[in-house]
């Protein structure tokens, strides 16, 4: 680890959370659109950050404000890791940590709502989390290399090696974002929910965390994207932002679905995939 | 104007409650999400959770039955934070008026920063309520 | 000679404890007996291993009127088993006994013959050396244990006669008998042992008489049979193919030698029935029905262990053969199996059964994977996770004696209700499931270990991912129901050894996670090394650099520690104008422990757990997983002869 890899990591955690707020804005506006209607401001994600941190704070229990932080913290973690060009699993695995807390936060109080959507964001780790660690599986397998920094040493694009892989990963994106057909534990904005899911205890500067910290898991998963085409680089960044468009685009043409099919489809199509792409990979080679 | 007070105008969430009204007045409300006038315009979503509002819009005239409610959802609610009292049953109990089971309005029971009147109340005079709810808050 | 002396001390003085204990004695005069005990096993298990890995592996040569000695106890035994069989009129039971003898009587009295074994019986080398210390050190805070629990729980049963003395026979006993078998060179001391384990096994499960405690022993006695004439038969085979019966010589013949799988696949075969793999699990869930120490002894340190213990001793002599990709593939399997199963469990001791079983799964699944790094994944997972399923069954036990429960959902804001064993129990549970800990290291490790190899590994890669995620499930939603905050005065009584041994252990869990690197250095690489892998890390600044990936434990402990800790330390709880009821759509009543309901009535609020059985039950799944897992076993067997 270099100093450059130091000043890397620290402008990545200072540029994630504008970066990612302004994706949201482009979200909202983009979902507007495709609704006919005008939609927000592209700053919009900001104004309601900071209204929320605004907030007095009305809590139910204190483990909902103890997981709030631990969630936006545990994210940084995994967040720097990434950009430190650490191991992928043992950020997937961090990840998971940052998933779990935020499902502690909403176990913490006695509601429930807030519990229904807590069981529920589990059983949406249970769907993704295997897809994520077989993609790392299936990076090593094409690069010998788990770690970031190995992986970008890796003359080649890896797309062209790993298509299936990456269709794979689309879907553990679309649960990652929160995007319809799988946002099972708790829908992003103007979509129908039961009450406000896992978020439904967290309020004022505590939720104001959390879209923190989706920001940072944001561009986390889209810098995971980009991997798939790191040389050069601004090809891997155009298809993060493709792949970001497409979501929107999925997530206005799809309704919500049950949590089975949710687990079905990632076990089934999402594994089977990835699995698919590590086969044909080593038989061709 | 600061960072903050900025924010809060340019961000307000909603609750909607009915008291038990006709319901007209509530369809006129949810009239204001749809493409046509596109509320979400002004940052304005309808989030369904006390906890994340700050503006609880009512309609209907309060009955026996919602009064409690209503006071439960307004305590949730963190500061700061505006009421909005929509239609003719809400400000005064209108068609209501003097029946055996409505308490006439809801200011009987919370304090309601801004009331728009209409039976039923017309989506843009929901909208210039809420912008007049926002002047206040600008103000405060 | 201090070797032989240390051997001595740790196979024979648990037991010699155990019968000077049948001896009528107070709950006074047995702490005065077994503290000592306890404490003397723990520090010669450490002066055995540190002799061992400076001076290398000791090797103990008994005389020979020992052999007959061990002939007719193992009869004797035998005998004893068939005894009870036809007792309980289990015929599977004495036809398996009768099995394993006419077995041991082939093959000690026809092919050995009279002639005189030159084998040493004992060879201790550094797996030896930390089995024994996971055995001993681990073992014996389970023996301080149930030192204060069994009382309590004869006080709560009302017998008029204590049945303590057996009790701790078996319990004290196991521990030196397991030593014996992790000591053992000798396949047929192996075995003496090996059915020893079984019949402290079986009597430590009917332990409370039972018809259920004595139906299930029955199960796991008749399933360790089978085991055991595998056992035979396969410690018969390789003796025609190598001509002897020492497993340094099996390893030593082992890769070169295709007409020697068989004989392996029937050993891994034996581990697998002890390690309760599926299809075998039934016998290790039917064991919650005895007292809880004995379900922390089996699942932790002892017991379960040795078979995975005889999977990875002879995994260098199947190492780049089909068997070891089956192996891995079996392994696998029950790991994504038993994982998936826990999701749908709400009795806590249930969901620590299949947690054990799956990690043996993955334990196994590393030894088939058989690089470098998969086997440090093992050795690392059998430390890690005994201490950790040790101290969480501790903590469960303690949590069935203060609630009255060993469900899930009773256990709701235990956190608030016994805060100390709540806050133990999940870090404990944290330790089982997260990163910067131990078990989940081991599991980084087997990812990436058969991630890179490809072919069949892929689909072992598969299942470890995807038996990681159920992992995840399972473990957090548990968390979750202890978490969450009640109302209430907490009410916690606390015992101390039974307190100290738990907390112990978690904190042990956790030092041991962060010092991860220093036990590798000093502990598994060695032992590691002196089974003829290489040093798969770099351990460059006490992290751990492998060749394709990298984990900084010290780092990601101040990072996540940071990150979990400074939160729960330093944000205060609301002040009471800030709190606010949770939500119930606005039909509270007195905040938010009742809601009005129909006709205006309030309604207690309860809040349950979800289990999921639609899609993960139980008895709609374990059919299914069972013959995979049947499957799985035939085409080992079917693979290995082709």
């Amino acid at each position: 680890m270099t100093v450059t890899d130091v000043l890397v990591a620290v402008a990545a955690l200072i540029a994630a959370p504008p970066a990612g707020g302004f994706l949201v804005g482009v979200d909202r506006k983009i979902t507007a659109r495709l609704q006919g209607r005008m939609g927000p401001p592209l700053t919009q994600p900001f104004y309601d950050f900071f209204k929320l941190l605004s907030k007095t704070r009305v809590v139910a229990a204190r483990g909902n404000m103890v997981w709030a932080w631990s969630y936006l913290l545990l994210t940084m973690t995994a967040f720097t890791l990434f950009f430190l060009g650490q191991d992928l699993v043992v950020i997937f695995l961090i990840l998971a940590f940052a998933g779990a807390a935020l499902a502690y936060g909403a176990f913490s109080v006695r509601s429930p709502y807030s519990h229904f959507g807590a069981q529920r964001e589990l059983i949406q780790m249970l769907s993704y989390e295997p897809i994520l660690l077989l993609t790392a599986a299936a990076v090593a397998l094409q690069t010998g290399k788990f770690t970031v920094s190995g992986v970008l040493t890796w003359d080649e694009p890896l797309l062209p090696a790993l298509p299936l892989a990456f269709a794979a990963l689309l879907i553990a994106l679309g649960i990652k974002m929160r995007k319809s057909p799988f946002d099972i534990a708790a829908s992003e904005h103007a979509h129908q929910e039961l009450v406000r899911g896992v978020y439904t205890e967290y309020s004022g500067r505590y939720l104001a965390l959390i879209h923190l910290a989706h920001w940072y898991e944001l561009v986390l998963i889209l810098a995971f994207v980009a991997l798939f085409w790191a040389q050069p680089l601004w090809i891997g960044a155009l298809a993060a932002l493709a792949v970001f468009l497409l979501e929107l685009f999925i997530d206005n043409l799809a309704a919500r679905l049950r949590w089975s099919w949710m687990v079905a489809v990632c076990w089934g199509l999402g594994i089977g995939f990835i699995l698919l792409n590590m086969v044909l990979l080593q038989w061709l080679a | 104007m600061g960072l903050l007070t900025r924010s809060r105008v340019k961000s307000p969430w909603i609750l909607h409650y009915c008291t038990g009204g006709c319901n007209g007045c509530d369809i006129e409300i949810l009239a204001c999400l749809t493409p046509l006038y596109d509320v979400e315009r002004f940052g304005i979503l309808n989030i369904g959770n006390p906890k994340h509002a700050d503006l609880l819009i009512v309609t209907g005239p309060v009955n026996w039955k919602s009064e409690q409610v209503l006071k439960n959802l307004y305590e949730q609610m963190p500061e700061p934070k505006l009421v909005m009292a929509v239609g003719a049953c809400a400000c005064s109990g209108g068609v209501f008026h003097n029946c055996y089971n409505t308490l006439g309005g809801i200011d009987k029971v919370i304090p309601v920063d801004i009331y728009v009147r209409g039976c039923a109340a017309r989506p843009e005079a929901i909208i210039d309520g809420v912008v007049g709810a926002l002047n206040k808050l600008a103000e405060s | 000679m201090t070797g032989e002396i240390l051997i001595g001390v740790l196979v024979l003085l648990p037991v010699a404890a155990g019968l000077l204990g049948l001896i009528p004695m107070g709950v006074p005069a047995r702490r005065a007996l077994l503290i000592p005990v306890s404490l003397v096993l723990a520090a010669a298990s450490v002066w055995l291993t540190v002799t061992a890995a400076a001076s290398g592996p000791l090797t103990v040569t008994l005389p020979a009127q020992w052999e007959s000695v061990l002939t007719v106890l193992d009869f004797l035994l035998l005998a004893y088993f068939i005894h009870a069989g036809l007792g309980a009129r289990h015929s599977l039971v004495v036809l398996l006994s009768l099995a394993a003898a006419a077995g041991l009587a082939v093959l000690k009295f026809a092919w050995l013959g009279g002639h005189v074994s030159v084998e040493p019986a004992f060879h201790v080398d550094m797996l030896s050396g930390l089995m024994c210390l996971v055995i001993s050190i681990v073992g014996s805070l389970i023996v301080l244990y149930a030192l204060d629990y069994m009382p309590r729980h004869e006080a709560h049963l009302h017998l008029d006669k204590s049945r303590q003395p057996q009790f701790f026979l078996y319990l004290v006993g196991f521990l030196g008998v397991m030593n014996g078998l992790v000591f053992a060179d000798s396949l047929l001391w192996l075995y003496f042992f090996w059915e020893l384990t079984t019949l402290c096994c079986f009597q430590l499960i009917r332990h409370d008489l039972t018809d259920e405690a004595k139906q299930n022993a029955l199960r796991a006695l008749w399933m360790n049979l089978l085991g055991a004439v595998a056992l035979v038969t396969g410690t018969g085979l390789a003796y025609q193919l190598v001509g002897s019966v020492s497993l340094q010589e099996l390893i030593g013949a082992g890769t070169a030698a295709p007409a020697l799988l068989p004989a392996l696949a029937l050993l891994c075969f034996t581990g697998f029935t002890k390690a309760a793999q599926v299809p075998f699990q039934s016998w290790l869930l039917g064991a919650m029905v005895a007292p809880t120490p004995v379900s922390a002894l089996l699942h932790s340190s002892t017991m379960v262990k040795a078979g995975v213990y005889l999977v990875l001793r002879l995994a260098p002599a199947y190492a780049g053969t089909t068997l070891s990709v089956m192996v891995a593939l079996f392994g696998g399997l029950v790991f994504v199996v038993t994982s998936i199963l826990a999701v749908s469990q709400p009795v806590s001791k249930r969901v620590l059964a299949y947690s054990t079983v799956a990690n043996l799964g993955l334990i196994i699944c590393c030894a088939g994977i058989n690089t470098d790094l998969a086997m440090a994944a093992a050795l690392a997972l059998i430390v890690f996770h005994a201490v950790s399923k040790g101290a969480l069954f501790m903590a469960v036990g303690m949590a069935e004696q203060q609630i009255g429960s060993r469900d899930i959902e009773d256990m709701e804001g235990l956190g608030f209700r016994t805060p100390l064993l709540a806050s133990a129990m999940v870090v404990g549970m944290f330790s089982m499931l997260f990163l910067p800990f131990g078990v989940a290291f081991s599991k980084w490790a087997a990812i990436e270990a058969a991630g890179t190899e490809g072919g069949w590994f892929i689909a072992v890669t598969a299942f470890l991912a995807v038996g990681s995620a159920a992992t995840l499930v399972f473990w957090a939603k548990w968390i979750g129901r202890l978490t969450t905050q009640v109302k209430g005065e907490a009410r916690e009584e606390k015992p101390f050894f039974a307190y100290a041994g738990t907390i112990g252990l978690v904190g042990t869990a956790v030092g041991l996670s962060i010092l991860i690197a220093p036990l590798m250095q000093w502990l598994i690489l060695p032992a590691q090394a002196g089974m003829g892998y290489g040093r798969p890390f770099d351990l460059t600044g006490w992290n751990l650099f492998t060749a394709v990936g990298s984990f900084t434990p010290w780092a990601l402990f101040i990072a996540v520690g940071l990150a979990v800790l400074l939160p729960a330390l330093l944000v205060k709880g609301p002040a009471g104008t800030e709190t606010a009821p949770a939500y119930l759509c606005g039909v509270n009543v007195d905040g938010d422990r009742r809601f009005r309901s129909v006709a205006d009535s309030p309604v207690p609020l309860a809040v349950g757990g979800t289990y999921w059985t639609t899609l993960f039950g139980e008895q709609k799944l374990t059919p299914v997983f069972n013959w995979a897992a049947l499957v799985c076993l035939g085409a080992l067997f079917v693979g290995v002869i082709v």
